[in-house]
């Protein structure tokens, strides 16, 4: 958090003496901060600041490739002619205990393949998402824990 | 060259962005019931318009604009599973059932 | 060259677009309950903001990208508006000319769908005499 803090305070610093506020050019400057931090990591402490940056950039990219898959699972999925569907809503046992968490993983179920999360029981234990191919629930199961969910708690604990 | 190249990809862009969103609403129309149908909307829909409004920002190729485009992109990306979400959840707390072929239901216990 | 090419593909992503919208359209009008009807003027909110990006791009107007923006952004707070209202209301829809096309779309599915649904407590029958009107 410090580092975030101190990369941003560079940032405005940058924008002031090269005497353009506009966003590229602050988003350099942050560039140009968050590299010169990096490069006196072990000085400053902050080891696990990169490595958490590295993991939410890894969460992102996670992110695009199954909403890119996802659609394209609809288009096959809808331009077939027999439409042999087993839909139903299953339970979900969330490892994730925070608010942010919960969220962040319920909209990252929603734009997966097939699956779309429908509510939260009130004790914040379960998850109920609805899937469009039920026939195999466990191995969705698994693929939302070992993917967003493993990802999430690396990113953010 | 360049402009040539950015052409290209911004014909790219908006056909796959129209094709998604055509998808999206055959899915609309053929697919047996609300649950089913949020499916296509909820991604091949998003997906498509982002498409389309990503392939404005290539097209000006300048990075303001592209800027902007991106910061719509990323805009409806997030709010589109808040929505569905939304209207799922409360669609399935008033009785709004699943279609015959749904195999199981955890929520109505 | 290219400029040719990308004129046409505009041309045709219109064109396409225009087909979903009608499709969309469709679904709005036929959607055998409310949900439905507001899944598809979601749906048609996306529609829309893809021809005003489409209008941007043979126009090269990029102000029109803020207009794609806060349109999303009305039509975001739209639906989320109307499940709040669904949510509010509390009564399914009665699937009675809706049996039909559902039917018809897929056959083997949909035939003995009913109203009788699980309903919070006490609020039931109030909930009830104000949607029944």
């Amino acid at each position: 958090m410090i580092t975030f803090v101190l990369s941003l305070t560079f940032a405005f610093v940058w924008a002031a003496i090269t005497g353009s506020a506009t966003l590229h050019n602050l988003i350099l400057g942050f560039a140009l901060a968050t590299l010169a931090l990096w490069i006196v990591r072990d000085e400053m402490s902050c080891r696990g600041y990169f490595g958490r940056l590295g993991r939410i950039f890894s969460l992102l990219l996670l992110f695009f490739k199954e909403l890119a898959l996802s659609a394209w699972k609809v288009a096959t999925l809808v331009v077939r002619r027999d439409m042999d569907l087993k839909p139903g809503i299953f339970a979900y046992p969330l490892t994730v205990t925070s608010d942010f968490e919960i969220t962040l993983l319920a909209n990252l179920i929603t734009l997966t393949p097939g699956t779309l999360s429908v509510d939260v029981s009130p004790d914040r234990k379960t998850l109920y998402v609805h899937a469009i191919d039920c026939a195999d629930i466990e191995a969705t199961k698994r693929d939302i824990a070992d993917g967003f969910e493993r990802k999430i708690m690396e990113a953010f604990r | 060259m360049i402009a040539g190249l950015l052409d290209l990809l911004t014909a790219l862009l908006v056909l796959s962005g129209a094709a998604f969103a055509l998808v999206a609403a055959i899915g609309l129309v053929r697919l047996p019931d609300l649950y089913t149908r949020m499916h296509a909307a909820s991604k091949a829909g998003t997906v498509g318009s982002g498409l389309l409004l990503l392939a404005v920002g290539v097209h000006s190729a300048e990075l303001p604009v592209l800027a902007r485009a991106l910061a719509g992109f990323f805009f409806f990306v997030l709010t589109a599973p808040v929505s569905a979400h939304l209207l799922a959840m409360a669609a399935h707390k008033v009785g709004y059932r699943l279609c015959e072929q749904s195999i199981r239901d955890d929520m109505n216990d | 060259m290219t400029g040719l090419i990308l004129s046409w593909s505009v041309w045709a992503a219109l064109v396409v677009l225009a087909m979903a919208f009608l499709l969309t359209v469709w679904r709005v009008v036929k959607g055998p309950t409310l949900a439905d009807r507001v899944v598809a003027l979601d749906m048609l909110t996306g529609i829309v903001i893809g021809f005003i990006a489409l209008i941007a791009i043979r126009t090269g107007f990029t102000l029109y990208i803020d207009i794609a923006i806060s349109l999303g952004l009305v039509g975001f707070l739209a639906t989320v508006a109307f499940a709040r209202f669904i949510l509010s209301r509390g009564r399914p829809a009665r699937p009675k000319p809706a049996e039909l096309a559902e039917a018809l779309l897929a056959p083997a599915a949909t035939r003995k769908k009913k109203t009788d649904t699980k309903r919070k407590g006490g609020t039931g029958p109030a909930v009830r005499r104000k949607g029944g009107k």
